[in-house]
């Protein structure tokens, strides 16, 4: 290219990169941190961090990888491999770092985190790191429990404490390379924790809340029976400059407000959440004076039956919300197009409990998984172990495939996170358009 | 995406389009699967960056010393354009298609680099340094016309490296991941696959904040700047 070829090249890719200034990007599987490289197209696996159960293969946790690939007629629905940590630690929630290579994955028992490389193989992922050190570094925060990537940095929410193993906790964040960096504890009357999101165009991030090592480590039953231990759920949202990391409003989100969920569209500027305990959907939306109100917009099933909404996936639209409830193992779709009023358009029965649920960033496709904690899972014949693969064609959820995760000796599938071939060997996508895509 | 969005987009990717690359491919291809950044895109910042001085940003890591090329084609190294001053070090390539990457990256520079020039006291303290990770096809010759095309008013420093092998050991330390992206047969198609990041350091080379695609805003990073100049300062002051 001559010089002068190349001059004008710079110049017109900087003018239009300026025109383009206020273009949006979209998201793939909807609830991820926005600060890493998206998976377009069918995804080839599912990682699902799995809790051991003893008797059940070698007992211990370990990320579990299925085939999800209907054109890999070998794997598709199969366990292709296991990677067992040895022990049985919570595992709970896992998540990306920035370069989408490496999934962080915690336990909220003692507190261990391990780094799986996912890019090197991806259908076999590896343990490259352990972090054994969270509850000294955070100088006392327990319960690893969301891992949400920024630049350079893993931010992990903690459940508890080391103090009296209540609900008071922070947040903690790690380089890429797990080295320690700060510890922000949640501000008083509002010290409860669970999940973490970003807003980068608001600079806001928002955490939710839920209950201490004392109560999450005890049987359900049991809890649910202790007026005292009922008394140590969390019933805030707290609203931060993300930026300064400063807790700048506490909102009242009574009964356990657990996953939150921004809108992904532009000008859109809220989030969702679903509170456990009170069985609502709660509008956590920015008001014309910056602040922010939280509003209960719709119950969810009867709430008087306690059905324990558990996880939600909003789609990239932000046209449907996903709601799974625990007790009557069943998904409920919402139409949250006017999202001070959602419309339940579908309810799918997907087993006899069920907690995880995670769409595809073409909306395609919706998985499920059925273990809450090792505790409060139900027991006898409803203590169904699965993942569960569903079409979603805008109207109903359809079977793919399921796969059981006790008659293959692996445990209790808790959350999952996505994997592609041609993404972990840098590979261009050949022209597969997404359903977002088309609509605009 | 609006009609002139979209119009734009697809300019933009021809525009960009290395002459190395198989360019007919590459136009088959939708725009869109090669912004592989998603989230909230571009970025156009609704709200107003906490006051300098009124929070802290901790140390995230520590890089070191590496060698490099400046736009004559000089060796020389990464502290010796720093200067042990306050840096925004960013990590391109030239030919990048990335709406939400190099150019994004390269338009916010331009931007701190206009307000550091107007103004003396930073100007004397802060350094910007671009750095290219596609060392074949980014010669000295080629980081002097992007140079010429920014006609930078600050200490704005344009260089790349001698080959790979320089190239690595600092893209490690800055934990800059980068990978050239093929087509399904294995071809490159003279695009990469990298993850925006800008590092914020310190006169210590301490990496004090990465900004990626979601809030690299020129204010935001003017506001961190005289964060660690006030930091600084105050520890002058405080013997």
């Amino acid at each position: 290219m001559t010089r002068n070829a190349f001059v004008g090249r710079v110049g017109m890719a900087a003018v239009l990169a300026l025109l383009l200034g206020a273009a949006r990007g979209r998201a793939d599987e909807t609830c991820m941190s926005p600060y890493m490289p998206k998976i377009t197209g069918q995804e080839d696996y599912v990682y699902v961090w799995t809790l051991g159960v003893e008797g059940v293969g070698d007992g211990s946790d370990k990320l579990v990888t299925i085939g999800a690939n209907p054109t890999d007629t070998a794997h598709y629905g199969k366990v292709i491999s296991s990677v067992s940590v040895g022990g049985r630690h919570e595992a709970h929630h896992a998540g990306f770092g920035d370069d989408r290579g490496h999934l962080w994955a915690g336990g909220l028992d003692d507190s261990l985190i391990w780094v799986f490389d996912v890019a090197a193989d991806p259908a076999h992922p590896k343990v490259v790191r352990t972090i054994d050190s969270f509850v000294k570094d955070s100088d006392g925060v327990v319960g690893p429990h969301t891992f949400f990537a920024l630049p350079g940095r893993m931010l992990v929410t903690g459940l508890s404490n080391d103090k009296d193993h209540g609900g008071r906790t922070g947040l903690v964040e790690y380089n890429n390379d797990g080295k320690y960096i700060q510890t922000l504890w949640l501000p008083d009357k509002a010290e409860y924790g669970y999940d973490v999101r970003v807003q980068p165009r608001l600079n806001r991030m928002l955490t939710s809340s839920f209950t201490g090592w004392n109560n999450y480590m005890t049987p359900l039953p049991k809890v649910m029976a202790n007026p005292e231990a009922m008394k140590h759920i969390g019933s805030t949202m707290v609203v931060w400059d993300f930026h300064a990391r400063k807790p700048i409003q506490t909102l009242q989100v009574p009964g356990a407000p657990l996953e939150i969920r921004w809108a992904l569209q532009p000008r859109h500027n809220y989030a969702l959440t679903a509170a456990a305990l009170t069985s609502k959907i709660w509008l956590i939306e920015q008001k014309d004076d910056g602040t922010f109100a939280a509003t209960a917009v719709a119950d969810i099933a009867n709430p008087k039956d306690i059905p324990f909404p558990v996880d939600v996936s909003l789609s990239a639209d932000d046209r449907f919300l996903f709601v799974d409830t625990f007790m009557d193992g069943s998904c409920r779709v919402y139409d949250v197009s006017d999202p001070h009023h959602p419309k339940l358009v579908h309810t799918q029965k997907i087993g006899s409990q069920v907690n995880m649920v995670s769409e595809t960033w073409d909306g395609k496709r919706v998985y499920f998984t059925s273990s809450l904690l090792a505790n409060w899972d139900k027991t006898g014949k409803d203590n169904e172990q699965f993942l569960k693969a569903y079409g979603w064609d805008g109207k109903r959820l359809t079977p793919l495939f399921a796969v059981d995760f006790l008659k293959e000796g692996l445990g209790r599938p808790h959350i999952m996170h996505f994997g592609q071939e041609r993404f972990y060997k840098n590979q261009i996508y050949s022209g597969e358009t997404a359903r977002l895509a088309a609509a605009r | 995406m609006t009609v002139v969005r979209a119009f734009a987009c697809v300019l933009l990717t021809l525009a960009a389009i290395p002459a190395a690359a198989d360019d007919a491919r590459l136009r088959a291809a939708d725009p869109n699967e090669l912004a592989y950044t998603y989230g909230v895109g571009t970025f156009a910042p609704d709200y107003t960056p906490p006051p300098p001085g009124s929070y802290a940003l901790p140390p995230i890591d520590t890089v070191t010393d590496h060698a490099l090329l400046d736009a004559e084609g000089r060796s020389t190294t990464l502290f010796a354009l720093t200067q042990d001053r306050v840096a925004v070090v960013a990590f391109v390539y030239t030919t990048c298609a990335e709406t939400t990457g190099c150019l994004l990256s390269l338009g916010v520079q331009h931007r701190l680099d206009r307000v550091i020039g107007a103004d003396p006291n930073l100007a004397r303290r802060v350094a910007l340094v671009t750095i290219s990770f596609d060392p074949e096809r980014d010669t000295p010759a080629r980081m002097a016309v992007m140079r010429t095309f920014h006609a930078p008013q600050s200490e704005w420093r344009f260089a790349t490296t001698r080959d790979d092998a320089q190239l690595q050991p600092l893209l490690a330390d800055f934990d800059q991941p980068v990978a050239k992206l093929r087509f399904e047969d294995g071809a490159w198609t003279g695009l990469f696959r990298h993850v925006l990041k800008v590092f914020l350091l310190d006169g210590q080379h301490r990496v004090r904040n990465v900004y990626s695609v979601g809030f690299f805003d020129p204010t935001l990073v003017l506001n961190d700047v005289r964060t660690l100049l006030l930091e600084a300062a105050g520890e002058r002051a405080g013997g």
